[in-house]
Formats: C-alpha cells, structure tokens, sequence
C-alpha cells in the first residue's frame, strides 16, 4: 500500500510543489484543512509557508495531540516554517509554537538576510544517503535553536546553523526539498521510504 | 562550503505565451512557459522569472494558470512580476504557484504595500524591482516598464524597500538593458553594496564573462538573463562550468 501523507492547509500559500513532489515519490497526499485530521494521520507533512503565527493558528487547538502522535513515532516532515513551529517559540511570533522540539527560533544574524537561495547541509543522518548533490534551497529569515540535541545537519552561513533536524521519527528541514530539484527530490524520496517503513 | 551564487533565467510572458524567440529547444510547443521553465531547470537554473507583459486582464488571468501548471512540474523556486497592482495580485500569483512576486510600479505609487504584503506573506517572497538610469551623479527611478520617470534616487528608494521589508531587490539598467554590453557593474555595486537584502544584478547580459564580472565585482547574490539563454548561445550548464572556472560558486 502506498503511504498516504496527511499534507497541512494552513490557509496560507501554495501547496502544488510540495503536493507534486510527494506524488512523485510515490505518496497518496491528502491536503488537510481540518487539522484535527492530523492525530489519525500516518504521516504527517507541514510544509513551509507562512508566518509563524499564522501558522500556529489552525494547530493550536490540537497541539497536545499533535506532539503525542509524534512522540509515538508517526513520521512526520516539517519544511522551514512547518519545521519552526515545532519549537517552543520562535522570536517571528508571540504564541507558542507546538513545543515537540526544544528550544527556540531565532533571528540570523548575517550581513545578508533573508538567507535567500542555494547552499549546502553537512549530515551524516540516514536520511540523506544517496543524495548525491547536498546544494539546497533556502528562503528564511529566522532559524530553529534546539536545546535536545535534534540538529543532525548544518549549513554555513556567516557561521554554524541549524538546518537539519531529526528526533523521534519527525525531520525537519530548514531548506526547502520541494524547491530544490533533483536533491530535494532525492531526499523527499528518501522520506517517503523512511515514513512507509514506519507507518 | 557555503551560499552560491544563482543563476536566473527570466521569461517574458505575453497572454500565456513566452514572447521572445527560444531556439535552442526541440519542443513542438516552443513557447509554452511551463515546458520552458522544466527544461532550464534541467540544464541547471536557480529559478525562474516570469514577466507578465500582457497588457490585458485577460491576459494576466492565463498567467495565473500556466503559473498553476508550472508548479506542478518546476521544483526550483518561481518568481512571477508584472502587472501587480494590489495585494490581493500577490495573494493570487502566491496561490497559484510562485514563490515569490515582484512590484514595481505600485510599491513606489504605494510604498505601504510592501509591508502589508511582508506581513501577510513573509519577506522572503517579497521581491521589489527596481529600474534606473544613468542621470549625473547617480541613478534614478523609473517606473510604468521604463517610461516614466519617478523622480527618486535608486540608491534611497533600494534602502527604503528594504526597510519597508522587502526580501530581495531585482536590479534592472536601463541603459545596459538589450545592449548585450554587460551588466551596469558601478550602478549594482551601489545598490548591492547599500542594502542588506539580496539584489539580482539584470539587464545588459550577453555573455558568461558579464555574468562573471558583476558576480565578481559587486556584492550581487544572482544574476538574471534572457537572450543568451533563449538563443541557445550558452546553456545554463555552459555559464556554470565558467563561473565555477574562473573561482564562483555555483551549484
């Protein structure tokens, strides 16, 4: 059976990319608006558009659940802000954000922000075997600082930061794989086999 | 390792149709932009822009679905320009697929609008562009595609985008534009060099050695081009090995 991917509406944004990409990995996606829908999902996307805030929005009624799941093991990918929100808060925004991941969202500090375009991740992660080419796309302004360990991958942009993150069976990735042409997609082909071993 | 340099194609795009002539692709359906857009990805584009020149409503409705097709098969980033007049334009071009929009003409009649839409949809897909020519002492501003005057200098207005909160700044020369002459380096620099926000160095390109040297001598993250990737001299590919040749990074 194929893995059907619960993909996140947050209300804001464009999903045909990410939903696109999926697909052709061989994923079922559904794009869910109700978020309630996430807790019986066997995998979960957040892809990366939007502010946090805003993001965090439709999430919030079911951030005890959400967390639980993803404690349990379902696999879940979160992309950029989708990866964001599930630190405690971010320095974007004033509400919390899901809290699965610890610590917080911070601003870059670099002579050029937003981190705007093709640059590339240090890991040793599983999840990057095969991919060939580690040149990804970013597009961001704030970036996760986690406390527990979960960053498995680096990018250096006017210093060390955070681009890779994996606890549980949730990754979170800082660039954007949807936007990232044959990396992204190798890497989101790798996700797709990882989630469907896990399901 | 760190932050390459892009490589931008830009496709001039008139009621759903690429207006300039593209000869270095075997298509049956030589002018359709999403078939474009997947094959410069291929040979290695950072991104694509589209420029709406249709003068028309319509016109600018078709875009919207062959932005909506090209999403559907493009996975580097889309950048989608012309003819925004509001915000709800924006909202519009980001929900049928691109990642990024541009503004010109509107975001100097209504500078505001760059916040509203930096809010509403995060900085990183707000794009201004900026057009300028050569005057004594400076650069300015011009807007409505070039014709008219704004009255502004580029160097003030590039620093009031960005703190209105603008992602990026796409940088066009006028003067250098259609000369194939190179970029503008002395009118990019004093952009790139004022602003802490990305700038897209545009308009002049007519070799890889052009693109070399505004990478090189200028603080510029990318480079756009039409021609000489439309006519099939260079391929992407082609200008990367050069740059990679001559010590800039590329992916």
């Amino acid at each position: 059976m194929p893995l059907k991917v619960a993909l996140a509406d947050y209300g804001v944004g464009n999903l045909h990319s990410i939903r696109k990409a999926l697909e052709n990995c061989g994923a079922i996606v559904n794009v869910i608006e109700d978020m309630s829908l996430l807790t019986e999902a066997e995998c979960i996307v957040l892809p990366g558009v939007g502010a946090f805030d805003k993001t965090m929005e439709r999430l919030l009624p079911y951030k005890e659940d959400i967390v639980q799941r993803l404690n349990e093991g379902v696999p879940c990918l979160g992309i950029c802000i989708g990866m964001q929100i599930m630190f405690q808060n971010s320095a974007e925004g004033e509400g919390p954000g899901l809290g699965f991941l610890h610590g917080r969202v911070v601003r870059l500090k670099a002579p050029r922000i937003p981190h705007m375009g093709w640059n590339t991740v240090e890991t040793d992660d599983e999840i990057m075997n095969g991919v060939d080419d580690t040149h990804f796309y970013f597009a961001h302004s704030f970036h996760g600082s986690p406390e527990d360990g979960s960053d498995v991958g680096h990018t250096d942009y006017f210093g060390r930061i955070p681009t890779l993150f994996h606890k549980s069976n949730t990754y979170g990735t800082q660039f954007h794989p949807e936007k990232s042409s044959f990396a992204g997609m190798s890497f989101l082909n790798n996700f797709v086999r990882f989630a469907e071993e896990r399901k | 390792m760190s932050l390459t340099k892009r490589i931008i194609p830009c496709l001039d795009v008139k009621n759903g149709a690429v207006v300039k002539g593209i000869k270095f692709l075997d298509l049956k359906d030589v002018g359709y932009p999403p078939e474009l857009a997947e094959a410069y990805e291929k040979q290695g584009a950072d991104e694509i822009v589209f420029l709406d020149i249709s003068a028309s409503a319509e016109g600018r409705k078709t875009l919207l679905g062959i932005v909506e097709e090209t999403a559907k098969r493009l996975f580097v980033p889309l950048t989608v320009g012309g003819g925004i007049r509001e915000k709800d334009d924006m909202r519009a071009a980001l929900n049928a697929g691109a990642d990024k929009v541009s503004v010109n003409t509107v975001a100097v009649q209504r500078p505001e609008i760059i916040s509203e839409c930096a809010k509403d949809f995060g900085s990183q897909c707000v794009v201004v562009a900026i057009d300028a020519k050569r005057h004594a002492g400076g650069w300015t501003v011009y807007t409505h595609g070039g014709r008219k005057d704004a009255k502004m200098d580029m160097v003030e207005w590039a620093r009031k985008v960005e703190d209105l909160g603008a992602g990026e700044i796409l940088l066009t020369s006028m003067d250098a534009d259609g000369t194939k002459d190179g970029y503008d380096i002395a009118m990019t620099k004093a952009v790139a060099d004022a602003v802490n926000i990305p700038v897209i160095a545009s308009g002049g390109c007519g070799s890889p050695k052009h693109i070399l040297d505004v990478l090189k001598e200028t603080r510029a993250e990318a480079a756009l081009a039409a021609s000489i990737f439309h006519y099939g001299q260079w391929t992407v590919k082609d200008v990367k090995t050069y740059l990679r040749q001559n010590g800039v990074e590329v992916r």
